[in-house]
């Protein structure tokens, strides 16, 4: 292209909005770490002095860390299942011909348009039929529905977006289909895979309306945040979780995006 | 979408290999293939989703005694509904706060997503990780942090009577309307952002040269091409942030006053302290019809609105 | 309040000591530990389960208990106890679960509970009779009770002293005070404030089921909501509305004035003329206790006197086990509206009656339509 138009030069009003919008995202938040170190019980201004008491609570609170561990795996397992699911799904709705595709797709993304209460109630009322006790796979299983819609629109677009002729000449070499799959399908959508994993796992991580309905007497962490949002002497240990959850997702984040460029490469490379 | 290309080699291939009925039948009917991998997410979906919601269905007919339900089939608890005013008042309520906390939202990440998708050339990911990213942190905590930022002692109260502007603390700032429409609209921002900036992303460079080279200004441009070209995007934004938020509690609870209460509320505390879960059904029902008519009426108005464009 | 100054300076000075030397580590510790963690493995034997209000779950409670089994028993965290119940009866199972005396004919309708023996409890003789010796507690409880004790107090006003500019005597009229529109707090669990409201309308608890009362209730709820700057169930909220002068004055439990003082923002706890909301509140056994054995070391562990000491001295709320007022000379009692008598300040006020769940319902219900403001 050798004509520049004006929508690739920089916009200066642009720029300062972006700006404005990221400090808009951003302030709020920033006050989760802040008041984790402010010495006082009540969140106020001027912060009268500093410490790191809280931190050192939290440390002893055992059931944090149980929570924590309860919501890693309760998210850990919401996000493999509904990756596998979506793998499944997205290759049928995109590689075969499959009767009533249209309205199958519509129901499967049903539960992202459906509010997170109704979800939590109806299943509510299924498990209490059922005499279901409440645990995390109830939770674990409330979590699976929401997530699933978010794996396969993720996924969808890695499928349409790679040419089925791979598949078919390894098949005409000779190869079933699950080794096909393996050898050939994944590496492809591994990105698509990546994310999913990754955007499941924050839904399910930080759900808290289904979780309210549908958890039994094992708490994840918004489940415990919630209940502890509720004592003043809880509330600063509980600004010091918030801290290190932020810190710690900024690193996954990070650390997550150096991996993720080195993988890209070598995608890249194969292909 | 595209759609499966016929793999003659494949049936070629089973039939080659001399296998058994079944598995001839499933290579040469793709639909069934299709079918069977989708069955787990489709089984896992159809259980979970349509006879939890038939139950709920059924409950809001019954009844609730004491401590107990009587399956009396009436319409009772949708009379009720109907004729009370805190239902239809608390229902209209949600809906407007989540539609005022929709178009702020859609409103103000709009240039954002239009900023990313033609303004910055490299390292988009980054930029999206680093949008993304606040929504990693606990929700409970995002809105527990506006708190801090809305309250009597908070940020923007304290802030403006240090220079002077106020001599009281505002007070609508908090538990408000206005208080859960702001933590509303930041909780959801990344929502409406992502399918927005898809849209626009997608958007052909070249209609955009053409249009240029027609003598279309900027702003001409911006409504006859970018606006109508990126409409989907914006449609998917507001659906899937308008409609979970007209459900929501968590925030109401937490930074809304006597006020600010909405129908999610209602519907928490019928399957808690009131304890009348055929009531708590009926009402979730109603909101979903409610959800469903203002959906249905949005998508009208845009098609409307495509209409008389051309 | 000095005696809970005095308090407060102790506590700090012991928190001090110990706190300084993990902080540091803390920091960078959680977030490893947290990642090695899913691999561990859990302890075999089950503990206790224990569904209760937020701030019932600190060591300092169970110290027995978590001498004798080396953790925590396990808790689940309820907004008020009627919502417990509410999980109860969808199918969820607690060990113990925390509601109040006059709950005790509504709640065993359910068939949920079942009675506690006392005599497996080597602390039960410390427990102030006074506080268990209920004719709805013992009925049908084989020689036992329904519920065991654990805390008592008052549902009242804390108000700010440099704030709230009070005429008069102390009175329920605090909460329906015109200047202070828009700065006023309340509860939001209907089991507190339809009592107290019906303290302030001045009808007698005897008469709270009929027609006429339900009428003059909701008639000075609905007269004060536009007061009303918000109705929680949170007590932190409440505290935090308090301690930034938001609110002047709120309706709420002890803790919240004790909480407040040990931070030196200036509160009072009212003690209003027409009397306060007094309850005594404890540990009912669910039927199907999964783990009955160590829910009785969690009871036994909750009526002692350590439990008591932190209960009274850290919350502000009365316990059970006379011996645990000993650490407490008159003065610090008083000031925490607490005494080694209970019955003088529980029977000062006014006490709950049981009611049916229908009651329940229309109350609940009517509640939340004056909240929504209708």
């Amino acid at each position: 292209m050798i004509r520049r138009h004006h929508f690739h030069r920089p916009n200066r009003g642009l720029q300062v909005y972006a700006v404005f919008f990221m400090a808009l995202l951003y302030a709020p938040i920033m006050f989760i770490p802040l008041f984790s170190f402010s010495d006082g019980l009540y969140i106020r201004f001027p912060i009268e002095g500093w410490t790191l008491r809280w931190y050192d609570e939290l440390l002893q609170r055992t059931a944090v860390l149980r929570a924590l561990e309860n919501s890693v795996r309760v998210a850990g397992s919401v996000a493999v299942v509904s990756t596998v699911l979506g793998v499944f799904a997205a290759k049928a709705l995109v590689r075969y011909r499959v009767p009533g595709k249209g309205p199958i797709l519509g129901f499967i993304l049903l539960p992202l348009v459906v509010p997170p209460i109704i979800f939590g109630v109806a299943l509510l009322l299924m498990v209490s039929w059922l005499q279901i006790p409440l645990s995390l796979y109830t939770i674990a299983a409330g979590h699976i529905i929401i997530c699933l819609p978010f794996a396969i629109a993720t996924l969808l677009p890695r499928f349409e977006g790679y040419d089925a002729a791979m598949e078919e000449a390894a098949a005409d070499l000779g190869e079933n289909g699950w080794w096909v799959f393996w050898r050939v399908t994944v590496p492809i959508i591994l990105p698509g895979i990546v994310a999913s994993l990754l955007l499941t796992f924050t839904v399910s991580f930080d759900e808290f309306v289904m979780a309210f309905f549908l958890g039994g007497t094992d708490l994840t962490l918004p489940l415990y945040v919630w209940g502890q949002l509720r004592i003043p002497r809880a509330f600063p240990v509980v600004l010091a979780l918030g801290t290190l959850i932020l810190l710690f997702s900024f690193v996954l984040v990070f650390l997550g995006l150096k991996i993720g460029r080195r993988g890209a490469i070598k995608l890249v490379d194969r292909d | 979408m595209r759609m499966a290309v016929t793999t003659p080699n494949e049936t070629a291939l089973a039939a080659g290999r001399g296998q058994s009925a079944p598995r001839w039948l499933l290579a040469r009917h793709e639909g069934l293939r299709g079918l069977i991998l989708l069955a787990p997410a489709l089984v896992i979906l159809g259980i979970t989703v349509i006879v939890p919601f038939a139950m709920m269905g059924a409950m809001s007919f019954w009844t609730q005694v004491g401590f107990d339900y009587a399956d009396d089939w009436s319409l009772r608890n949708y009379i009720e509904i109907a004729s009370e005013p805190i239902y239809s008042t608390l229902l209209l309520r949600s809906l407007g706060m989540a539609m005022a906390a929709t178009l702020l939202t859609v409103v103000l990440v709009y240039p954002m997503a239009y900023f990313l998708a033609f303004h910055v050339h490299r390292n988009k990911l980054l930029w999206l990780i680093i949008i993304t990213l606040p929504f990693w942190t606990s929700y409970l905590l995002r809105v527990f942090a506006w708190r801090v930022v809305l309250g009597f002692e908070g940020v923007i109260n304290t802030g403006l009577m240090e220079i002077g502007l106020i001599a009281e603390p505002l007070k609508f700032l908090l538990y408000s309307r206005t208080a859960v429409v702001i933590t509303l609209a930041h909780a959801w921002a990344a929502f409406a952002l992502l399918p927005i900036y898809v849209s626009l992303e997608k958007i052909d460079r070249s209609v955009l040269e053409a249009s240029a080279d027609l003598g279309e200004g900027p702003v001409m441009r911006f409504f006859r091409v970018i606006l109508p070209l990126s409409m989907p995007g914006v449609i998917a934004g507001t659906f899937l942030m308008f409609i979970p938020t007209v459900g929501d509690y968590v925030t109401a609870a937490l930074v809304g006053g006597p006020d600010a209460r909405m129908i999610g509320n209602l519907i928490q505390l019928q399957f808690g302290t009131i304890n009348n879960w055929p009531m708590g059904a009926a009402l979730a029902i109603t909101m979903i019809l409610a959800i469903t008519v203002v959906g249905l009426m949005f998508l009208g108005l845009m098609l409307a609105l495509k209409r008389w464009a051309r | 309040m000095d005696a809970i100054k005095q308090l407060a300076a102790r506590k700090r000075h012991a928190l001090n000591r110990r706190a300084f030397v993990r902080s540091l580590m803390a920091v960078g510790l959680v977030p490893v530990m947290s990642s090695a963690l899913p691999g561990k493995a859990r302890a075999s034997t089950r503990h206790a389960t224990v569904f209760t209000w937020g701030g019932f779950d600190v060591p300092e409670l169970y110290q027995d208990y978590v001498d004798a089994h080396g953790e925590l028993p396990d808790f689940a965290i309820f907004g008020a106890p009627e919502d417990g119940l509410t999980r109860l009866r969808s199918g969820f199972v607690t060990d113990l679960i925390h509601p109040c005396m006059g709950d005790i004919p509504r709640w065993r309708q359910t068939g949920l509970f079942q009675p506690i023996d006392t005599s497996r409890l080597s602390n039960w003789p410390d427990v102030i009779p006074g506080l268990w010796e209920e004719p709805h507690n013992l009925e049908d409880a084989d020689g036992g009770v329904w519920l065991v004790p654990f805390d008592w107090g008052q549902t009242s006003i804390t108000y700010r002293t440099d704030l709230y500019d009070l005429e008069g005597e102390e009175s329920w009229d605090i909460l329906w005070d015109e200047r202070y529109a828009g700065r006023i707090g309340m509860l939001a669990t209907g089991d507190d404030v339809w009592w107290c409201a019906a303290i302030k309308a001045g009808v007698p608890f005897e008469e709270i089921h009929t027609d006429e009362a339900f009428e003059a209730i909701s008639a000075v709820l609905r007269e004060q909501r536009p007061l009303v700057r918000t109705y929680t169930d949170d007590t932190s909220s409440l505290n935090q509305a308090l301690a930034s002068g938001e609110l002047v004055a709120a309706m709420t439990w002890n803790s919240s004035a004790v909480e407040l003082t040990f931070e030196e923002v200036p509160v009072r706890f009212a003690q209003p003329k027409e009397g306060a909301l007094t309850w005594v509140c404890g540990f009912m056994m669910h039927r199907d206790a999964p783990a009955p054995d160590r829910a009785y070391d969690v009871l036994n562990a909750l009526i002692s006197v350590s439990a008591g000491e932190f209960l009274m001295g850290d919350y502000g709320y009365g316990h059970v086990n006379i011996r645990a007022f000993d650490a407490f000379d008159d003065e610090t009692l008083e000031a925490l509206t607490l005494s080694r008598n209970p019955s003088d300040i529980l029977d000062a006020g006014h006490r709950s009656i049981p009611q049916p769940p229908e009651w329940s319902a229309r109350m609940n219900t009517t509640w939340e339509r004056i909240m929504a403001g209708f």
